[in-house]
């Protein structure tokens, strides 16, 4: 009898249970139509969106999330976002496409040509027109990049667009990477080559092995997991003086595409790395470590140095050295203009935006309110919606002073360094587009980190001694800038988009698995020599020259395309 | 689920039954419920079995199953031409092998040594604890193995302070290592789970059998050997064969978390390579091939067994 009662009970509360997510359910769906609806005024009659990005660099934030929520006063639309986790983008994109539903935006990331080619994306080409904001957002010859065979526009790239004049003061992209403290230690040298590189780090980890607490330092580490291992891979491009192509080495000249895997450097730096890792000074671990334990492994500030991109671990072990006051310590990184010989020009960074046209924000063909979810992305890119995405509540995230212009106070700083705040008080919405440079109001910076002032502010003294003793007050004067490379740039937006369907795509993909297994043995390898000997033997067994053809191909379009608009 | 419902229907015929409407109706309730049962199997069984045509095909998502050119064997040509491919059934089989005979050992072992244990307590905790593992996802498995096995992890430690190792040694570096690896971590976490239906085999075995073996003067290794393993042998031979047909299911996600550049030329299975040429490449063609002879592969293999079980006259499943 009693057991009875016991399964009764639970079937009532399972049954109230379901009768009230059935009510969520119902008004939500109310909400996300509610175009002419008069019932959803509980919130204020908010639409709200779902969307997601194939790319592993975002949060989740809180439901409840206070900008979210003034945003979503203003444009009266929300979207609920969700990120890549432990897959790669075209597998996340695979899956979605085998399942045939789409959230109503999305970002395929690197898996972007397949959701394409399954037709699952809405053409933007007739809608653009309409908002101002978008309309404005790129130049007609951008525009024109973005079309894809069928002469249509699928998606809009978000990034690397500057409004006004550029401001130039973080670095996001890749480097050889140093603590502060070696070069403080070593009385802030000049250090240009990898070799110099490499000694110094030897030279401070044999005088210094161990931080102050007592940690063994970790010389020099590197990324491998999964699309990750650019930090291993790529670096032979930049070591020769030439920009981020990613995939290919365009020889501005001749226009000739360069196969980087093969040259002397490439051989020179693998050399290098397999001589350090006998030494002891690449630690172990580099090539079975995955991305966590990698960014845990930064956060200790126990690494030396790296190679890495800006925007893969200044946000994650960036933040958390900052938090912990490891700054203070000298465990905070700063860019190196390293190349294979010394005085030689790097291209470590480039001035200018980089418009990455093998991705972008797209409006899937389950979307049921494409207008409304466009013109959302109208009203991001206006000024007051841009500064609460970026900058915060004025008065709780930054200040105002009498001139108009943004700064934000150390406690202002660090909350923005905070993962529970950034969680439950600011919302980005970093995958939509947005704007770098000077904003609308001609004074401030689009975003804090671009801000000249409050970027320097925001530094660590050991970080600004380090900038100081090299006549440096950006992470890009360390680099030193050069201007943006030629149209064709990037080529890799074209072989992220490779698929296995062309004879260079199937290199392409078959090049990629058998780097991920050889550069880390020719790196680990007793007999460099021997190693790298069967490396290039299983290497040209891939047919490098058909990829390489593909891309000669591409470029040679791009550069006719480009001639059009001259 | 189809042969079942054939089944009941053979029954029907028995002798003196003859099929008349009357006897339908007199049976439509049973029927009723096969013929749901026949409707569940053909929609979830058999129409999936539609998709196999892409592998026939050159198929686009765009043009969808009807509308993509036919291209016959190209697909399983392009597959078996792939020295990858031949590497990955390699690494299926052998961990499947592996897997199968290691974790079915150890679980009869398991079962036998808990059932000697003469303190009910003792055995109910060691039972209860060791089938925990099983309810834990392969994602943590994967994670307490990394931390286990890495250079100051518990093993390494261990290895050091006693003097077998004079540095870390670093096992996911090392491709030799990762069969066993994969083969310990599936016996940790299924070995508990598994030693449970041979304890329920265990107890359903008369024990006046064992009296009597008590009484001829057996001793303990004798009653195992004489009493205990011939009632279980059914039970075995019934789940050797199901898992047989199973081998070359060895995993994706203990493989797939596990595995790194280093030792992919011997982690990575079928699975995973359906998920990185087929869906990951947009190649849906080539990943339906590749399942297709998964499972042409499983079934021939579980006839194989089943025919050999038939002919020893052993308990069988068909």
């Amino acid at each position: 009898m009693k057991a009875k009662k016991v399964v009764s009970a639970l079937l009532v509360a399972a049954m109230a249970a379901s009768m009230f997510t059935g009510c969520g359910d119902g008004t939500t769906g109310a909400d996300s139509n509610s175009v002419g609806d008069t019932q959803s005024s509980e919130d204020g009659g908010v639409k709200e969106f779902t969307a997601f990005f194939a790319v592993p660099a975002g949060t989740e934030i809180n439901d409840d999330n206070e900008i979210q929520q003034q945003i979503a006063e203003i444009t009266g639309a929300k979207v609920k976002e969700t990120w890549l986790t432990g897959q790669t983008a075209q597998e996340a994109v695979g899956t979605l496409i085998a399942g045939g539903e789409y959230p109503d935006f999305i970002d395929g990331g690197d898996g972007m040509a397949q959701l394409y080619d399954a037709g699952a994306l809405i053409p933007l080409d007739d809608y653009i027109d309409k908002y101002p904001n978008i309309k404005e957002f790129l130049t007609e010859e951008e525009w024109d990049k973005l079309r894809q065979d069928d002469g249509h526009i699928y998606w809009i790239q978000q990034f690397g667009n500057i409004y006004g004049e550029e401001k130039a003061t973080t670095h996001n992209d890749e480097a050889f990477w140093i603590q502060t403290r070696v070069l403080e230690w070593a009385g802030y040298p000049e250090v240009h080559t990898m070799d110099q590189y490499f000694d110094l780090i030897e030279a401070y980890n044999e005088a210094n092995p161990t931080m102050e607490d007592g940690t063994t330092n970790i010389p020099y580490t590197i990324l491998c997991d999964d699309w990750r291992y650019f930090c291993l891979e790529n670096a032979p491009e930049f070591l020769d003086g030439y920009p981020n192509d990613g995939s290919v080495i365009v020889d501005p000249e001749e226009l000739k595409i360069i196969d980087y895997n093969t040259t002397p450097t490439a051989k020179r730096y693998f050399q290098k790395l397999n001589e350090e890792y006998q030494k002891g000074i690449v630690d172990p671990e580099s090539f079975t470590q995955t991305y966590d334990e990698y960014i845990a492994k930064l956060s200790t500030g126990r690494v030396l140095g790296m190679i890495d991109q800006w925007w893969d671990f200044a946000y994650t072990a960036g933040d958390s050295i900052k938090q912990q006051g490891l700054d203070k310590q000298g465990c905070a990184y700063v860019p190196l203009p390293i190349t294979i010989e010394e005085g030689m020009k790097n291209q470590w960074h480039n001035s200018g935006g980089v418009l990455n046209v093998a991705s972008g924000l797209g409006i899937s063909v389950d979307c049921e309110d494409v207008e409304g979810a466009l013109q959302f992305v109208d009203d991001l890119l206006g000024q007051e919606v841009h500064d609460l995405r970026f900058w915060g509540v004025e008065g709780e995230d930054y200040l105002v002073d009498e001139n108009g212009e943004f700064y934000r106070t150390d406690e202002m700083r660090t909350n923005a360094t905070d993962t529970a705040y950034k969680a439950s008080h600011l919302c980005t919405y970093s995958y939509f587009p947005q704007y770098s440079g000077t904003s609308r109001d001609g004074i401030n910076a689009m975003k804090p980190e671009y801000q000249a002032k409050e970027f320097y502010d925001s530094l660590s003294t050991n970080v600004q001694d380090c900038f100081a003793a090299y006549g440096a007050e950006t992470y890009v004067d360390m680099l030193g800038t050069s201007e943006a490379p030629g149209p064709w740039y990037p080529m890799y937006s074209h072989s992220n988009n490779m698929t296995t369907d062309t004879e260079g795509g199937l290199a392409w993909a078959k090049m990629g698995e058998i780097k991920h297994e050889y550069l880390p043995k020719v790196v680990m390898a007793a007999d460099f020599e021997s190693a790298w000997e069967e490396y290039m033997e299983v290497y040209e067994s891939c047919n490098p020259q058909a990829f390489i053809d593909e891309m000669q191909a591409e470029l040679d379009r791009r550069m006719e395309e480009a001639a059009k608009y001259e | 689920m189809a042969s079942l419902a054939s089944k009941k229907k053979e029954k029907i015929k028995e002798p003196g039954v003859k099929i008349t409407w009357k006897e339908i109706k007199r049976q439509k309730v049973l029927l009723l419920w096969a013929a749901i049962i026949v409707v569940y199997g053909i929609i979830f069984y058999y129409l999936p079995l539609g998709g196999w045509l892409m592998a026939f095909q050159n198929y686009k998502p765009r043009t969808g199953l009807l509308h993509s050119e036919f291209i016959g064997l190209a697909k399983f040509r392009q597959l078996f031409s792939d020295a990858a491919f031949l590497k990955v059934i390699r690494n299926t089989l052998a961990m499947g092998v592996i897997n199968l005979v290691v974790t079915f050992v150890m679980a009869i072992v398991f079962a036998i040594l808990l059932n000697e244990v003469k303190s009910k307590g003792g055995k109910k905790t060691v039972q209860t604890i060791s089938y925990l593992p099983h309810f834990l996802s392969w994602i943590i498995v994967t994670g307490i193995l990394h931390d286990a096995l890495s250079s100051t992890g518990i093993v390494n430690e261990l290895l050091l302070k006693f003097g077998i190792l004079n540095q870390p040694l670093n096992f996911f570096a090392h491709p030799e290592f990762f069969w066993p690896i994969v083969a310990f971590a599936n016996v940790w976490k299924e070995t508990g789970w598994n030693a449970i239906i041979y304890l329920s085999a265990i107890t359903a075995i008369d024990p006046s059998l064992y009296e009597a073996a008590n009484i001829d003067g057996a001793g303990r290794w004798a009653r195992i050997k004489y009493v205990t393993l011939p009632g279980i042998k059914p039970t075995i031979m019934i789940l050797l064969l199901m898992n047989v047909g199973n081998v070359l299911n060895a995993g994706f996600e203990i493989q797939y978390l596990l595995g790194n550049g280093l030792v992919q030329s011997v982690s990575q299975t079928i699975d995973i390579y359906v998920l990185k040429w087929g869906i990951s490449q947009n190649d849906f063609s080539i990943g339906t091939a590749a399942g297709i002879f998964k499972s042409l592969v499983s079934i021939v293999l579980i006839v194989i067994a089943n025919q050999i079980a038939k002919h020893n006259g052993e308990e069988r499943l068909f």
